[in-house]
Formats: structure tokens, C-alpha cells, sequence
């Protein structure tokens, strides 16, 4: 009995298939596409074809992430805070607060003590803060984004930015290097600049132990010892931090399952023949 | 040149121009603009230089001169410095007396300054977090769209249906444009669409400075058409604009220095 979540984000899509036992039977993480559609079957196909299943064997089927409402195949369609939450507390039951670092859009996600979502923030209306920020700069520097945490371990410290805005900030860095800084140095200072400004959008919440870090600004080793730095207290990250939302996704359409729930809708008959 | 007339100079050190304007009696005798560049300090004597040979005359014949902008600090001349708000508001003031709002969208920043009838500051506001009032939101979509930038005032008077940009940051407005090119948006639209996002920025700025009429538009941005249209628009009220927007504040700064103030 499978079941499958995807997470279609900015930038990336997930799919995560578990089984009964909430085992993780399969993941693929592809890029987002401009048609999201036809992104979404590729890589759950992807997925299904990891695990050895067949598209019609999946019980339930749940879409999260901004691009839920595109998917023709979902059983359901869960916001990713519900999700990530649900996903997060699979893999660290003791989370109370969740931060989540996206492509294009940051948040912070308050759980009670019953593991509910209690409260969150969120930033979509800024590029700064969010991966959208650091992918701008690394350009500008030439550097590759998936090398930044590494590179910034290298800073014994760090250039201040003092531009918020994304598009001041590059001329910023460029102004920085002319005057002889070192590229360590500003990539320290740009994760300075985020952990900054994230950590403070998420103080609203009332940060508690245990706090996790996901999306892809978790894969940023240099980002989570700055947010490390403000918050002042270690902070947990995920073994794939891009699949949270997308294992919530398919532990939340077990759940449904389980409660008896079933398809309440055809899978549209499109999306099968997309799979040739 | 003769001896009885005085002589005064405004230079104006801004982030993307250095403009320098010869004034006497309030009258402009010459001006200059220049890109900044990378070295103040040369480009504006080379401006100053400019404009003194335009006029047939040495610094020497000069009766007062005034600095101002954002690099005045970096003025290799000895002159007074007088902060840009104030030339901006002396320097309206002086071409449409009525003046009473001052909105400047420089390069980089965008301000609003309430004036008085004396062109004294009343109130000021200045944006300088977020690109999306100033001219670098232009910038940053003229450069996708291959449009120049003087350009872009004519072409998106032919708009039909302004796009309507889901977001108000500068850099997800880049990848929105990206993707609404290929959804066969037209150029004219995406510009008149970041018109509309800059002017409801600037609009607030004006409100909060509780706008009197007149307004006046200086900066490059007056030199927008487009740009002008829409902030007349969601202000609703006509918008005056100088002859050469990007000159006020020089021109101010002449003023301030002939009334050695």
C-alpha cells in the first residue's frame, strides 16, 4: 500500500513514495519547470519507476508547495506548512520550531506540544532572505551556489552588507571585492545578512527547542552556523532537507487513508498517458 | 564674460550622473551631466571643467559654488555642501513657484520632500532599502527587455493591458517578466506594468509626506514619460516636470549659492 507526496517549490519539484510501515520506499528531486505539469509526471514517474510500483497502484496521492493546484493527478492538495510540519516531526518528533529556507520564499512554522502547526511567518514579498538572494550573488561572484557554505567556513570573518535589497546588495559585493575583500569573506557576510533577517521574522513566533532547518538554505553548511550564531543554540537539519515537504505530503495522504478516506475524484485519464 | 555680472555654480554628485549647471541672477548659463563612474573626485572636475568651458570661464570667475548629492564629500574643490534634499526643494521651488511636493526617483533612490512656499523642507522620506520605487527596478527590466532606457517612456504609452506583477521585489518582478515573455506578453505592457509597481511605491512615500499640490517630478525618472503618467495617475493629480529633471538639484545648489545661504 503506497503512497505518494509531491512537493512542486520554485525551483525544485519532490516526490517522496512511502509504504504502509511509513517507510521510504523512493525520492526524486527534479528542477521546476515553466510547465509544471508536465515536470510533476517526470519525476513522480521517476519515483514510481525507483520503487518498482505502477501510477495506479499509489492508494493516495497528495500535492504541496506553490504549485499544488497544477497537479492533475493528486488525490488532495495540503499547503507545505501542514506539510513540512507533518514531515519534520516524522524525522525529529521533538521539533518546535521549523524554518524553512526556499528558492524563492522563507517561513517559520510554530508546532504545540501535540506536534500541531500553532502558528507561522512566512516572506514571499522580498527576495532577501530567501535561496532567491544568495543564487543572485553567487552569479555576480561567479561562485557555484551548492559551494557557498564550504567556501564561507574559510572566512575568520565576515563582510558586513548593509543593504537589505537584493539588487543594491550586488553592487554592494562588487564595490566589497574592489576594495580587497575576499570572496570568503562576502559569502560569510551574505549568510550573515539572511540568518539575520530570517531568524528575526521567525523571533515572532517565540523561538523554543528543538528548531529545525529545511529547504534547500539547510543544505548551506555556512547559513545554519549563522542562524546557529543568532538564535544561540545548535539547530537540527534533516538528512534531505529539500524532502520534507514532500515525505509530509505522503505521510499526510496515508493518514487520510487510513481514516477511511479515498480518492474522491477520477485520476484524470491525461495524466496517465503523459507517462509514455 | 562680463566683470559686473556674478558668476554661480551647483554641482551635483549623484550615484549613476554628476551634473554641474552655471547660473547667474537664477538664470542657467550652462550645464553639464556625466556618468559617474568609478571615480568621483575626477569626474566631477571633469564636469565642473565642462561646464566652465562651455561657459568661456575659469573657476576663478566663479562668485560662490555649492556641492551636493550623494558624493558631494567627494568634491575635489573646495565648496560648500548642502544636502540634496534642500537643493532639490530650492531648485524647484525656483522653477515652478507652486511647488509644493518634490519627488525625485534618482538611479538608485527614490524622495519625497514636502516643501514650503519659501521652498524651505518641510518633511522628507527617502527610499533606499528596496529597489522597486527607484530607477534600478527600470533598469533591471529594460535590461531583459532590451529596451533602452530612453526608450521606455515612449514604448509603453502604446500599452493596452499593463501586466500586473504578483510581486513588488525587483528581483522576483526579473523572473516574472522571464515568464510572462513567454506567455507572449507584450514589451509595452511589462513596461507600463513596472510603471504602475513604481508609482503605487512612490505613492505611498507621498502619502506619508501628506502631499500638497503642486507636485513636482525631477530625477531621471522624470525624463520617463510613462513613469510620469503613472504616479499622475495613482496620485491623481497633475505632475509638473523641469525641462531637465535631471538637473533641479544642480540647479539648486546655484541658487542656494547665489543667495549665499
Amino acid at each position: 500500500m503506497p503512497f505518494a507526496g509531491i512537493d512542486i517549490g520554485s525551483t525544485m519539484t519532490k516526490v517522496v513514495i512511502v509504504d504502509r510501515k511509513e517507510t521510504i520506499l523512493a525520492s526524486v528531486i527534479g528542477p521546476t519547470g515553466v510547465e509544471h505539469r508536465h515536470l510533476a509526471l517526470k519525476v513522480m514517474d521517476e519515483a514510481i519507476g525507483q520503487c518498482g510500483l505502477t501510477f495506479e497502484a499509489l492508494d493516495f496521492i497528495v500535492a504541496t508547495g506553490y504549485g499544488r493546484i497544477n497537479v492533475p493527478f493528486a488525490d488532495k492538495q495540503i499547503t507545505e506548512i501542514t506539510c513540512h510540519a507533518r514531515g519534520i516531526r516524522a524525522i525529529f518528533p521533538t521539533v518546535r520550531i521549523i524554518i524553512d529556507i526556499g528558492g524563492q520564499d522563507s517561513k517559520g512554522i510554530k508546532l504545540d506540544t501535540g506536534g500541531k502547526v500553532a502558528n507561522f511567518v512566512m516572506n514571499d514579498k522580498c527576495a532577501a532572505g530567501t535561496g532567491r538572494f544568495l543564487e543572485v550573488i553567487a552569479e555576480t561572484l561567479g561562485v557555484k551556489l551548492a559551494d557557498m557554505g564550504k567556501i564561507s567556513l574559510a572566512a575568520r570573518e565576515y563582510v558586513k552588507i548593509s543593504n537589505t535589497c537584493t539588487v543594491f546588495a550586488e553592487h554592494e559585493v562588487t564595490s566589497r571585492l574592489a576594495e580587497g575583500a575576499t570572496i570568503p569573506e562576502i559569502v560569510a557576510g551574505l549568510h550573515e545578512s539572511i540568518a539575520g533577517r530570517v531568524v528575526n521574522m521567525v523571533r515572532h513566533l517565540g523561538i523554543e527547542k528543538d528548531v529545525v532547518v529545511t529547504g534547500g538554505g539547510a543544505k548551506n553548511i555556512g547559513l545554519v552556523k549563522a542562524m546557529e550564531g543568532k538564535i544561540g543554540f545548535p539547530v537540527l537539519v534533516p538528512p534531505e532537507p529539500f524532502l520534507t515537504g514532500a515525505l509530509g505530503a505522503a505521510l499526510l495522504g496515508k493518514g487520510f487513508f487510513d481514516r477511511g478516506m479515498i480518492r474522491d475524484h477520477e485520476r484524470r485519464l491525461e495524466s496517465v498517458t503523459f507517462f509514455k | 564674460m562680463n566683470d559686473h555680472i556674478k558668476y554661480y555654480a551647483g554641482i551635483d554628485i549623484g550615484s549613476v550622473s554628476i551634473k554641474a549647471v552655471l547660473i547667474s541672477s537664477q538664470r542657467i548659463i550652462a550645464s553639464e551631466i556625466m556618468a559617474s563612474g568609478g571615480n568621483y573626485r575626477d569626474a566631477a572636475q571633469k564636469v565642473l571643467d565642462g561646464v566652465l568651458s562651455k561657459a568661456g570661464m575659469n573657476a576663478e570667475g566663479l562668485s560662490g559654488m555649492v556641492v551636493t548629492g550623494l558624493g558631494a564629500e567627494n568634491a575635489p574643490f573646495r565648496a560648500r555642501q548642502v544636502s540634496d534634499i534642500s537643493c532639490q526643494a530650492r531648485g524647484c521651488r525656483c522653477l515652478f513657484s507652486s511647488a509644493r511636493t518634490v519627488i525625485d526617483i534618482g538611479g538608485q533612490f527614490t524622495k519625497v520632500a514636502r516643501i514650503t512656499a519659501k521652498g524651505r523642507v518641510a518633511d522628507f522620506l527617502m527610499s533606499e532599502k528596496c529597489a522597486t520605487g527607484s530607477g534600478r527596478f527600470l533598469q533591471v527590466i529594460a535590461r531583459i527587455l532590451r529596451v533602452k532606457l530612453e526608450e521606455i517612456g515612449p514604448l509603453s504609452l502604446k500599452s493596452q493591458s499593463p501586466v500586473e506583477f504578483s510581486t513588488n521585489c525587483a528581483v522576483f518582478a526579473e523572473s516574472e517578466t522571464v515568464s510572462r515573455i513567454a506567455e507572449g506578453a507584450r514589451v509595452e505592457d511589462i513596461l507600463a506594468g513596472v510603471h504602475r509597481a513604481m508609482a503605487s511605491k512612490v505613492a505611498l512615500l507621498v502619502k506619508r509626506v501628506k502631499m500638497e499640490s503642486d507636485v513636482v517630478l525631477t530625477g531621471g525618472g522624470g525624463e520617463d514619460v510613462g513613469l510620469v503618467l503613472a504616479v499622475s495617475k495613482v496620485l491623481g493629480v497633475k505632475v509638473l516636470v523641469p525641462e531637465q529633471p535631471r538637473l533641479s538639484a544642480a540647479f539648486g545648489a546655484a541658487c542656494l549659492a547665489e543667495e549665499g545661504i
